[in-house]
Formats: structure tokens, sequence, C-alpha cells
């Protein structure tokens, strides 16, 4: 993590915790993925608050993926039925794309209702005191979700590890900076000459 | 925001190295690691391991993927070790993990809690795993600033002849790599 980090993390970012808790999806909704903070501690508790998110010096959260997974098998039957319903009715041969975009979301819509969303959750924990946040995924798309929630939440950025950013963390003097930038892979197998 | 991208993107075949280095000195040291920040530790590679060059990787699973003739061969074509899983004992705890030598990242970590879920207040547990993930994360810095340090300096040269050796399954003179190491490694210590 990189940035000034403030002494009372608690007092000046619960809002924005709060703020960017996870919202539970609802059915009559366009999107189909909500992610937001919930409780480290049990993902179905998204009404946060000190005690469930600051433990001395470890601010920890989960952040919590819901999306509706509809079958598509169960999708193109139903959209099959509703297709023919809506010919039938307008007494029409084919349907255009537009019409056929909006019945396919009418249909997804009302198989939410019979559906509960999928929940994923990844436990977040950040040490003020260090700066160091582990993050338990190796999903390339969670840490891009993890890095814009955490940065939107505490306004400050999150470093991906790597051998540049700890050889940088190591504290290099003028001399290694050098030639670190000029460093070239070690190759074990001989060049013929 | 370039120049970040960049310091996280440069130089990512250094943590490969760093994966090698750390098998090629628990092979010369009979697993016994000193880094110079830390305590001494035993570590070793188990059960897997790939190796890569561009987009060709050998994957290979064994009890002691390390000793097969195949990572050595596959050192020979000129692959690095990508990945592995490492078990390290140090100050008497025992942790295992993969490591992702790309992204130094740490995957499936296993480490010696002894709290329980059910038994033990919530915030308790909390703080024991986050005290031994930083244990682990402070021997897994110290060994990194070691091979940073020699990888930096005028003697690396000296080191990769010693690698290469190392690959074709030859000898390796152990004095002769720890009288390079120590040059660096105390030069290191006075500067600091």
């Amino acid at each position: 993590m990189t940035g000034e980090v403030p002494d009372d993390v608690a007092a000046v970012n619960m809002k924005r915790i709060r703020a960017n808790a996870f919202i539970p999806l609802a059915p009559e909704e366009d999107e189909s993925q909500h992610h937001g903070w919930c409780s480290v501690e049990d993902p179905m508790d998204i009404d946060l608050d000190h005690e469930k998110v600051f433990f001395n010096e470890y601010v920890c959260l989960g952040l919590r993926i819901d999306s509706w997974i509809v079958p598509k098998p169960l999708l193109t039957a139903h959209l099959r039925t509703a297709e023919a319903a809506l010919l039938e009715r307008k007494g029409l041969e084919t349907i255009g794309r537009k019409a056929k975009a909006d019945l396919k979301l009418m249909v997804l819509k009302r198989l939410r209702k019979q559906l509960v969303p999928s929940t994923k959750s990844i436990d977040l924990v950040w040490n003020v005191t260090t700066g160091v946040a582990r993050f338990f995924s190796q999903s390339p798309r969670m840490h891009l979700l993890a890095q814009e929630l955490f940065e939107k939440t505490f306004r400050l950025a999150l470093v991906p590890e790597s051998p540049g950013t700890a050889a940088e963390r190591r504290g290099l003097d003028a001399r290694a900076e050098k030639l670190w930038e000029s460093l070239e892979p070690t190759l074990l197998v001989e060049e013929a000459s | 925001m370039t120049d970040l991208v960049e310091r996280i993107e440069r130089n990512r075949f250094v943590g490969r190295e760093f994966l090698l280095w750390l098998w090629f000195e628990s092979h010369l040291f009979e697993t016994t690691l000193s880094p110079s920040n830390g305590s001494t530790c035993a570590l070793w590679i188990e059960t897997r391991m790939s190796l890569a060059f561009e987009k060709e990787e050998s994957v290979l699973k064994s009890v002691t993927p390390a000793a097969t003739p195949e990572a050595r061969e596959a050192l020979r074509q000129g692959k690095l070790p990508k990945e592995a899983r490492i078990r390290m004992i140090s100050n008497e705890l025992e942790f295992a993990w993969v490591f992702k030598a790309d992204t130094l990242g740490l995957a499936s970590v296993t480490i010696p809690a002894q709290l329980k879920k059910k038994e033990d207040e919530a915030h308790e547990i909390l703080y024991e795993r986050m005290r031994l993930a930083e244990e682990l994360e402070a021997t897994l810095e110290a060994l990194y600033s070691d091979f940073l340090s020699l990888r930096l300096s005028e003697v690396w040269p000296e080191v990769v002849s010693l690698l290469r050796r190392f690959a074709q399954g030859k000898k390796v003179d152990e004095r002769a790599y720890g009288e390079l190491k120590r040059q660096v490694v105390v030069k290191k210590r006075r500067t600091k």
C-alpha cells in the first residue's frame, strides 16, 4: 500500500467502509453482479461496525461478490417459450434484435426470482502499521476488484507485490538502483561462441 | 501511473532467479539457509515444481521434485523455476506454501497455528495467524534481501558460473560460493 495512513484510521474510514458495504442483488436489476465489503467472520453480515472491522492494528474485511448464475439450458428453454408467446400475441413471424434482447432480460429477471445468487467472499487483512495488505485470492480479476474497492474506500493505493516492489521496499542505494534498472535475465545455457 | 506499473513490471524475471537461488542454496547447504537479517531455517522444495522458458513449461511432481534429473535438464534447456511448493522450518515452526516466482506470491499457505476456530476467540485466532504469516514473510524478505545483494554485486557473474555447474549436475564448490557470499553480505552489514 502507498500513501499516508491517517493516525485514526477507524474514525476517518468507518463511514466510507459502510458506504462501500455490500448491497444485495435484486432480481429486477439489470446488473448481474454486485461486490462490496462484508464482515470477515460472516459474509452474510453487511451491517459493519467498528468491532467487526478493526482488530488492533489490523483492518479486516471480506470482499463479497454475488452473481446471478442462470443455467444456460434453463434460460434457452424459457426464452424459446417466451418468444413463441410473443410471436403469437403480436401475430408476427420474427422478432427484431432489440426486442429479442429485451425479452432475454425480462426472462432472466423472472428466472432470477426462483434462484439464489451465488456468493463468494475473500478476506482482506490490512496491517495499518506496516502498510501490508494481504488478500487471500490469486485470481487477477479478484485482485482488480479488491484494489478498486480498497482505493475507493481508503483513498490509498494498493501496489501489488512483485520482485520490483520488493526490491524498492528493501531500499537500493544509487549504485544498486542503477544496476537494477539495466538488469538482464541470467542465462544458465552458455551461448555458443 | 506509468511509473507505478513500471515499478511493478520491471525485472519480473528476478523472481524466478530468486527461486532458483533458494533451490541452489537449499541443495548446497543441505536445506539449511542462513539469512543475514533473520534466523537460520531449513527450507526445501517438495511435491511440485514448474520450470518455464517463454511458453514452454515442465511440471514436475514427486516427493522431491528438485532432486529429479528432469529438473536439472529443464535448467539446461534454459528454463527457470516459476512455481514451487516449499516447506520451511524456522524457530521450530513449520510452514508450507506454493511460491509463485513472478509475483513473489504465496498460495495454499500452511501455518503452524495452535488456536482452533471453535474453542478460541476469533480475534485471538486472527492475531496468531497474522503473527505467523508475518514471521514467514520476514524470513522470505531477509532471504530476498541477501539474494538481491548478490544479484546486484560484482560477484554475480561468478555465482552464475556456479549456478551453471549446478544445472549441469556437477559438484559445486561450497566454500568458493560461501566466500563470494560472505564478501557481499559482510560488506552489506558494514555499510548499514
